[in-house]
């Protein structure tokens, strides 16, 4: 396997040495809160957590972003889209699932008919170092929906902790081509031996996974049964499960004008607001949290294996830890897997 | 002390056996031992589903308003308080609504926990008075509850409901009211000082609304926010629009906030929302003498006025 | 000791009452009494109209210093406009100045139709306050 190492001690000249190349952006811890910042010294990254409050979506999908701004005078108005953005960007200790969750993305923003340019721009300066889970969370069910602590899905490189150094997986030749240089001695049999300790005792350590093997055909049966209603009821539509998820896209666009020009800008949204679906009618089709959080779960288990072969969920758990009223997927999951569809 | 947990469960029994109530809304346990959540009860038959513990901090009340059918709830101090407030502003009936009354000692934080233990998973929790016993592969740790209660439930000054139908354990001592010492101690700092700080919070906030979600009394069909006629403020991360979302947020509960934290524990992001609302409490109480859901018959501060109501704050040569 | 030249002038947006306030402006006008220029005058019905969003957008807009001016305690024309709007300025006032907002940014006052030379005198203080507090920086929109 083409595996390279590096010890701890040295991981901090190593990213102050990208710090010269890319925009680096690595986990911060900020009064208790772990998230995806951008860093200027290796010091400031904080590597020591299981995963980070928002996921790293929003380097490739901003919760703001101009798409164009405008301006007028008496008797013209000129139209500016922003440049790309020209430094490439590095992400570095983001979690696998995380990593896997831009392969979605990816899916959705480079369709057929449609090439999301805002985004595919900042994609193509993207550069993914992934580290892998040696201690899973209490709530990451990653391999229940086709990942795992240590998938390599989405990343370039994929650093695997084991002890005083981290084994270097090198997945992609952007990721090989970004150790040129950079003389990383290369693993041992002593230590890739220790790697394959470390990554089986993480997945043991992991919690039961769900069963979902089934489940699209079963949800799409589904779509009528009562079992909504009481699965949803303590949900009050918040909507910080669609802004923690790394795989949820959903965006609405805005205006924002003077008398002399102004700015159009994508802002994130959730289908878990009240007033996602409302029609200028006044008619709302999704009026509660039960057609709300119906949604939720079809577009993200059957709706986008139609759409784009793949599930909507990377199994990170940010909903899980992050919902006030702890309205747990995996439980939601279970019950609907349980449950007998009406004839 | 009584156990409120079999308490509750006798209660909710009599009351759905005698059809007094369609729905009882309580708590259950949750998919961690560090949680309880939401759940609501039609059948007698799954009353023993409910509990009471150091985690049943969720405000139930947000649950309230528009309801059809009779329903009884189990609510501590703060819940009852937001109770009144709704009753007042007619978002549910009085006669709708059995009040399961339950003096509160103050809810556990467990993110303090969770960050104290570094990542060490909890497989199981014990109560016994105000030790909490925490279990985990190849470790017990006993901690004082007292020492990781919510900030909100270390400032709190009514841990009893003030109005309920039944009281399901025994009532605990009250702090003295009126009492802010964090506001005066915030304001003691300069503007400049002050005004960092709660930038810097912000700065942090997502626009996200779990805390205006969560809240009991933010139950507007159309906020401020999805206003675009006038747009009252933008819809991005700006930190001007963010700053003012957050300033009239605060403004809108003038009066109305119960300070039960709810706001607070759906952030995400650990932005400290309750400072705007404090000042806002502390004023309504010094300048109209009124605390939010404290009686059923004080009118709210904003929807009344005295001639003689304070004017030192105007410019008056 | 040097004095410097100060070129800047300060933006100053009153909000004042149709009934009351607005109609004492007029008087000072009408008066030839002098006032600073700096003020921009939006005249509503009644103070009790004022939004606190109305405050706060016009300091996103990069105002330097708003005056909401209404009729006396007593006077108003839609008889407790004035009353609700007084318990809202003072909450507000605090809530602005706790937040960190120069005190005397924002500021208050009754002003009656007869009264032309008390608006012209409180526009006068106003100004001065902004003058000193300098350009307004902390909720401009950017």
């Amino acid at each position: 396997m083409n595996a390279k190492i590096i010890r701890k001690k040295d991981i901090a000249s190593f990213l102050d040495s990208l710090l010269k190349d890319y925009e680096v952006f690595a986990p911060v811890k900020r009064d208790e809160v772990v998230a995806f910042d951008r860093i200027r010294s290796a010091s400031e990254a904080f590597l020591d957590y299981t995963n980070s409050a928002k996921p790293p979506k929003e380097i490739a999908l901003p919760q703001a972003e101009t798409l164009f701004t405008y301006s007028t005078t008496d008797n013209t108005a000129s139209v500016e889209t922003p440049p790309p953005q020209d430094k490439l960007t590095l992400l570095f200790g983001i979690r696998p699932c995380d990593a896997r969750s831009f392969l979605l993305l990816d899916k959705v923003f480079n369709g057929e008919r449609y090439k999301d340019v805002y985004y595919l721009n900042r994609r193509a300066k993207m550069i993914v170092v992934a580290l892998g889970c040696t201690k899973p969370g209490a709530t990451c069910f990653c391999t229940s929906v086709g990942g795992g602590p240590f998938s390599s899905e989405g990343s370039d490189l994929l650093l695997i902790d084991i002890g005083d150094d981290y084994i270097v997986q090198i997945i992609t030749d952007k990721g090989a081509k970004l150790l040129e240089d950079r003389r990383l001695g290369n693993a041992g049999e002593g230590e890739l031996a220790l790697m394959r300790t470390v990554i089986r005792e993480a997945k043991e350590s992991m919690s039961p996974g769900i069963e979902i093997d089934g489940l699209k055909e079963k949800l799409d049966k589904m779509f009528d049964d009562p079992v909504w209603g009481s699965l949803s009821e303590k949900c009050f539509s918040c909507g910080v499960c669609t802004y923690l998820c790394p795989t949820c896209y959903c965006f609405d666009i805005i205006d924002e004008g003077r008398d002399s020009g102004g700015e159009r800008m994508r802002i994130w949204d959730s289908c878990q607001f009240p007033l996602f679906t409302l029609q200028a009618s006044g008619v709302n089709p999704r009026p509660a949290a039960k057609e709300r959080y119906r949604q939720r779960i079809m577009h993200k288990f059957s709706y986008c294996l139609d759409n784009y072969g793949q599930i909507g969920c990377v199994g990170c758990g940010r909903c899980i830890t992050e919902c006030p009223v702890n309205l747990d997927i995996r439980q939601v999951l279970t019950t609907l897997f349980d449950t007998e569809v009406a004839k | 002390m009584t156990d409120p947990t079999n308490k509750i469960r006798e209660v909710a029994r009599k009351l759905l056996q005698k059809k007094e109530v369609e729905l009882i809304i309580g708590f259950e346990p949750g998919t961690s031992p560090l949680q309880a959540t939401p759940c609501f009860i039609r059948d007698k038959e799954e009353v023993d589903r409910l509990i009471w513990g150091s985690f049943c901090s969720n405000n139930l009340a947000t649950y309230l308003p528009k309801r059809q059918e009779k329903v009884a709830i189990v609510a501590k101090g703060c819940d009852v308080r937001a109770i009144v407030e709704l009753i007042k502003e007619k978002q549910i009936p009085r006669e709708q609504i059995i009040i399961i009354g339950i003096p509160c000692q103050g809810m556990v934080d467990r993110r303090q926990i969770e960050a104290e233990l570094e990542g060490k998973e909890i497989l199981k929790v014990e109560e016994q008075g105000d030790k909490l016993i925490l279990k985990g592969n190849n470790f017990t740790r006993v901690i004082n509850r007292n020492e990781y209660l919510y900030p909100c439930c270390q400032a709190c000054t009514h841990r009893n409901p003030p109005i309920y139908d039944i009281l399901t354990g025994d009532l605990v001592e009250e702090k003295a009211t009126g009492q802010y010492p964090d506001v005066i101690q915030f304001k003691a700092q300069s503007p400049e000082e002050r005004w960092k700080y709660i930038s810097d919070e912000v700065s942090k906030c997502i626009r996200c609304y779990a805390c205006r979600n969560a809240c009991p009394l933010c139950y507007c069909q159309e906020c401020f926010v999805d206003n675009t006629h006038p747009q009252w403020i933008g819809k991005t991360i700006n930190n001007s629009d963010t700053f003012i979302f957050h300033l009239m947020r605060a403004f809108h509960l003038a009066g109305r906030c119960v300070e039960c934290g709810a706001c607070e524990r759906a952030c995400p992001m650990g932005v400290d929302i309750r400072k705007l609302n404090r000042k806002l409490t502390s004023d309504v109480k010094e300048l109209f003498g009124y605390e939010a859901g404290t009686s059923l018959d004080k009118v709210a501060p904003l929807a009344t006025f005295r001639p003689d109501d304070p004017e030192e704050f105007m410019l008056n040569p | 000791m040097k004095k410097e030249v100060n070129n800047w002038e300060p933006k100053i947006v009153a909000f004042l009452c149709n009934w009351c306030s607005y109609a004492g402006a007029d008087l000072a006008g009408v008066s030839r009494l002098q006032y600073p220029s700096n003020v921009r005058i939006i005249r509503v019905p009644c103070s009790g109209r004022i939004n606190p969003f109305f405050i706060l957008a016009v300091l996103q807009h990069g105002a330097d210093g708003i005056l909401v001016s209404g009729c006396h305690p007593g006077d108003c024309h839609y008889l407790s406009g004035n009353y609700s709007a007084r318990r809202k300025f003072v909450l507000l006032k605090r809530l602005l100045e706790y937040a960190g907002l120069e005190e005397g940014r924002v500021q208050f006052s009754w002003v009656s139709a007869s009264e032309g030379g008390r608006f012209a005198d409180i526009i006068a203080r106003v100004t001065e306050k902004i003058k000193a507090l300098g350009p307004a920086k902390k909720l401009v929109k950017r």
